[in-house]
């Protein structure tokens, strides 16, 4: 009966749902991609810098190598999606450990938790990103790392100030007054209330590694054997002037998939936040 | 032997601003079977002190006596003994449940942290359940489609789960509306000559308590200013502030609020930052002397069998 | 004969939610006279908070609406008049004063500016009259020291002093007309008993009217002259306080006093509790509201809906089983 209240909270807000099904259509061309492009898409297929519509055979045109810019888009979207998928994971497991802790002990741990927190937040994002790739490596594993580091703060503080809120209710007094431990406390008794406001910050965090992810492999520090769609918009610097359909295109991918990403968590934060309700 | 027993009881708080004595020095005992009434206003410790004695707050010195062992210095599992014989039921009816968790779930906690089996829990679980006057089928349901008054209930069945001597009760009714607060007094009740249990009631609501309370104890900024059995209390009451706090408390009866005589207590609740040198009443107290602005007064028993802490009673 | 200061007759809210329209206030009259108080007694969801709201025509809307009725201040309609009428009215002929005096403040504001605020949009004293008229009105509520507390901010001050400020600020035009709601259910015992006499010297040296909102049974019997019951959005009873105590006669009414534990009272082991719960506003049962829970119901009771009969001069009751007697 939950899942269905859930459900409708949701699908109240029109913008929400329109973005949540383009964020299946995307997914869906990422689990897809090789059943409608089974050829590798970084093979030169046509002519190079077809514009967009010259050639049936190429809906969206070719590249400056002749490759097909379809088949790269629906190959780059899983990518795309995973990097943001676990770059989120990272950001939250980190950001909800930190901030879990700090909520629920006070004292110097939450001292130290928030001068970590305030360290991490005065390095400008992008910057901290490119170094830690420069420094560890150009692999996927790397970038992902390396985005989940720089986007825990906003996850952590949220986690610590709701924690801030929820120690102090009655029915955690009570369970301490059962003799319960306090990691139980924490995992099954607060983390699940604590979770909703969570959820929807994660979910602007997939959207933010994505950009993350594109300004990394637009400049160049992307990993090389994954062409995701930044790596595309990345390729068609040089013909920027021209051919400018070879960066537009996967920037409009790019764009739209923020987008989407931007409303869905706006309906979850509708669906999950019940003081909303009703307004 | 009595079921608890206070000695010199003492909470600080350190805050930004000072040390708060919550609770300075507070000494009483409760018999088994007995319902002792706390009564006081907002800053007067009687809250801090029932989470004292269920160690949510640390005691900063005296001792707390359950069934003769000191649980004051008890850390952690060493507590396990005492957390089956003293429970507690909470104000708000809305926060002291999960609410993401089933009513079942929630007063079965006691139960699975105390090592049941599944079984068992299931067993008591019904039986709890019918005690408190709620549905089998409660326990699938969440918090939220419960009422306030039905809600209590539920925080009832959990403290009784594991069949606890004394249930320490912090404003149990005062969230609650009138008809229903009835109810639960009526369930605490029986619940109370059915199995004996203690309770510790704490409330501002005079009238509850004077109703459901065998005796009575009175603070002041975190003192006992008097104790006593509820009829001395409300008709012979000794110490100025228990006179001060009978005289303010509304009677639901028009004609006797008419024709009492009333003298409005004046001045406010001094800060627990910064409270006054000897007794802590002597600002606001209409026989106050010079004596009372140094000299702290201790208990003693008065002419009528209670006990209050004032100079001149 | 001139008009009472305030008479309400038949008013109607509605809420308009998403789970359906909900009655909130049904047909509610009444009339409070210079110098009397009457007590507006029920539980939660009653709506006589939403009474209060819509006789100030303060209610926040959407999702709630006044649907039908009248309200006359001094003799005028006040529901019909728009809004920038209703604001010179608001805080000169009717005050209000609610339940948290923390939150009634302006916590960024000192008491001195918040009064003077009042007194500016209202009369047509200077700043420097206004001033002075402020603290005469912060030593006319009881406020200790009340020079240096005019520099004050909320969150200095106690509850206690919190709404004796809020109560200057009511009563700073003299307005006739006064509602309390819940005005002393946040404060201790003892500063209620402050600030329940101090409105009685107040209505007694200016002879205003004043609508007060409870639910707490021993507050009416020690402040209303006349007490007005509410059950499910509707008046089920309306007498003066002494009948309304001594016998009354609806059985929720009954079962209110009967569920209030009273010093001295026969020591009965069971205070008298009402079954069941208030029915919730968009399933209210056909016919009576309380019939569900009452222990006087006819089959009568559960088809056909009470209206307001009055056995005796001065006191009204909505109730076939008193009705019989």
């Amino acid at each position: 009966m939950r899942r269905f209240e859930f459900l409708g909270r949701f699908s109240r807000n029109r913008g929400a749902l329109v973005g949540a099904c383009l964020i299946l259509v995307v997914a869906l061309m990422a689990v897809l991609a090789s059943v409608f492009f089974p050829t590798d898409p970084l093979r030169i297929v046509g002519q190079p810098e077809l514009w967009p519509g010259e050639d049936p055979e190429f809906p969206l045109g070719t590249d400056s190598l002749g490759r097909d810019i379809l088949a790269m888009i629906v190959h780059g979207a899983r990518a795309t999606l995973l990097i943001g998928l676990f770059a989120s994971a990272v950001a939250t497991l980190i950001g909800v450990g930190v901030g879990a802790t700090a909520g629920y002990f006070g004292g110097w741990i939450d001292e130290i938790a928030m001068r970590a927190a305030e360290l991490f937040q005065t390095i400008p994002n992008l910057i901290f990103v490119l170094t830690i790739v420069v420094i560890l490596g150009s692999t996927l594993t790397n970038i992902v790392i390396a985005i989940g580091i720089v986007s825990w703060t906003p996850i952590a503080r949220m986690t610590r100030a709701e924690f801030l809120s929820l120690r102090d209710r009655e029915f955690v007094q009570a369970c301490r007054s059962m003799g319960m431990g306090d990691f139980k406390i924490i995992v099954a008794e607060i983390l699940p209330n604590a979770l909703p406001p969570v959820i929807v910050l994660s979910s602007l965090v997939v959207a933010g590694a994505i950009l993350f992810e594109s300004a990394v492999s637009f400049l160049g520090l992307g990993d090389p054997n994954v062409a995701s769609w930044g790596r595309l918009v990345g390729d068609g610097r040089q013909l920027i002037r021209s051919s400018w359909y070879i960066c537009a295109i996967p920037g409009v991918a790019i764009m739209i998939t923020v987008l989407c990403l931007n409303l869905v968590g706006d309906g979850l934060n509708d669906a999950l936040n019940p003081k909303l309700r009703d307004r | 032997m009595s079921l608890l027993s206070l000695k010199d009881v003492r909470v600080h708080f350190n805050t930004a601003n000072g040390v708060v004595r919550a609770v300075s020095g507070v000494s009483l005992d409760l018999a088994v079977g007995e319902t002792l009434g706390l009564v006081g206003e907002s800053g007067c410790g009687k809250s801090t002190l029932g989470k004292a004695i269920m160690k949510l707050v640390p005691v900063a010195a005296g001792e707390i006596v359950v069934e003769g062992e000191n649980i004051a210095p008890l850390q952690g599992a060493a507590l396990a003994g005492m957390r089956r014989k003293v429970q507690m039921i909470f104000q708000d009816p809305y926060g002291s449940l999960n609410p993401r968790s089933t009513v079942g779930r929630s007063i079965a906690q006691p139960m699975v942290l105390a090592g049941w089996t599944p079984d068992a829990i299931a067993e008591r679980l019904e039986t709890l359940l019918g005690w408190v006057g709620l549905p089998g089928d409660a326990r699938q349901r969440y918090p939220h489609e419960f009422s306030g008054g039905q809600r209590q209930r539920i925080g009832i069945a959990r403290a009784l789960a594991l069949s606890p001597k004394l249930i320490i009760c912090d404003e149990p009714v005062s969230a609650l509306d009138v008809s229903v607060r009835a109810q639960v007094i009526n369930l605490l009740e029986d619940l109370k000559s059915r199995f004996g249990v203690s309770y510790l009631f704490i409330s501002h609501d005079l009238s509850v308590v004077e109703h459901i309370a065998d005796r009575v104890a009175v603070m002041y900024l975190g003192m006992l200013v008097e104790i006593g059995g509820r009829d001395q209390i409300w008709r012979t009451p000794q110490h100025p502030y228990t006179k001060a706090l009978l005289a303010a408390a509304p009677i639901a009866n028009p004609k006797i609020a008419r024709s009492r005589k009333r003298t409005v207590l004046q001045g406010e609740l001094p800060s627990p930052l910064d409270p006054p040198p000897g007794c802590p009443f002597h600002s606001r107290c209409p026989i106050a002397e010079d004596r009372c602005k140094v000299e702290k007064p201790a208990l003693r028993s008065m002419a009528n069998g209670a006990e209050a802490a004032c100079h001149f009673a | 004969m001139a008009a009472p200061p305030l008479e309400v007759q038949d008013l109607r809210t509605t809420l308009f939610t998403r789970r359906g329209e909900m009655k909130a206030v049904d047909g509610l009259s009444l009339s409070v006279g210079a110098g009397e108080t009457v007590a507006l007694v029920g539980e939660s969801g009653c709506g006589k908070s939403l009474s209060a709201l819509s006789i100030m025509r303060l209610l926040p809307d959407p999702p709630a609406r006044i649907v039908g009725g009248a309200v006359k201040l001094n003799g005028r309609d006040v529901i019909a008049l728009p809004e920038d009428g209703m604001l010179d009215i608001r805080g000169r002929e009717i005050g209000m004063i609610f339940q948290d005096p923390m939150s009634s403040l302006n916590p960024v504001a000192t008491v001195e500016k918040q009064i003077v605020e009042v007194l500016m949009t209202h009369t047509e004293l200077g700043r420097g009259q206004a001033r002075a008229r402020a603290h005469e009105l912060l030593e006319l509520v009881g406020m200790p020291d009340a020079a240096r507390r005019l520099d004050a901010y909320p969150h200095q001050l106690s509850g206690g002093m919190c709404q004796r400020v809020v109560i200057a600020m009511a009563i700073a035009c003299s307005p006739s007309v006064l509602i309390a709601d819940e005005p002393t259910t946040a404060l201790d015992v003892t500063v209620q008993a402050q600030v329940l006499a101090l409105l009685k010297k107040l209505q007694a040296d200016s002879g205003m009217a004043m609508i007060f909102i409870t639910h707490d049974l021993g507050v009416v019997a020690e402040t209303a002259d006349r007490v007005v019951v509410m059950y499910a959005g509707r008046k089920v009873e309306e007498a003066t306080v002494d009948d309304l105590f001594e016998a009354p006669l609806h059985p929720y009414t009954a079962g209110l006093i009967g569920a209030t534990p009273t010093p001295g009272a026969e020591r009965a082991a069971r205070l008298a509790d009402i079954p069941g719960m208030v029915p919730p506003l968009n399933a209210l049962p056909q016919g009576c509201a309380f019939a569900p829970r009452c222990p006087r119901a006819m089959e009568r009771c559960r088809t056909e809906r009470p209206t307001l009969t009055a056995p005796a001069p001065g006191c009204l009751v909505a109730c076939f089983a008193a009705e019989a007697g």
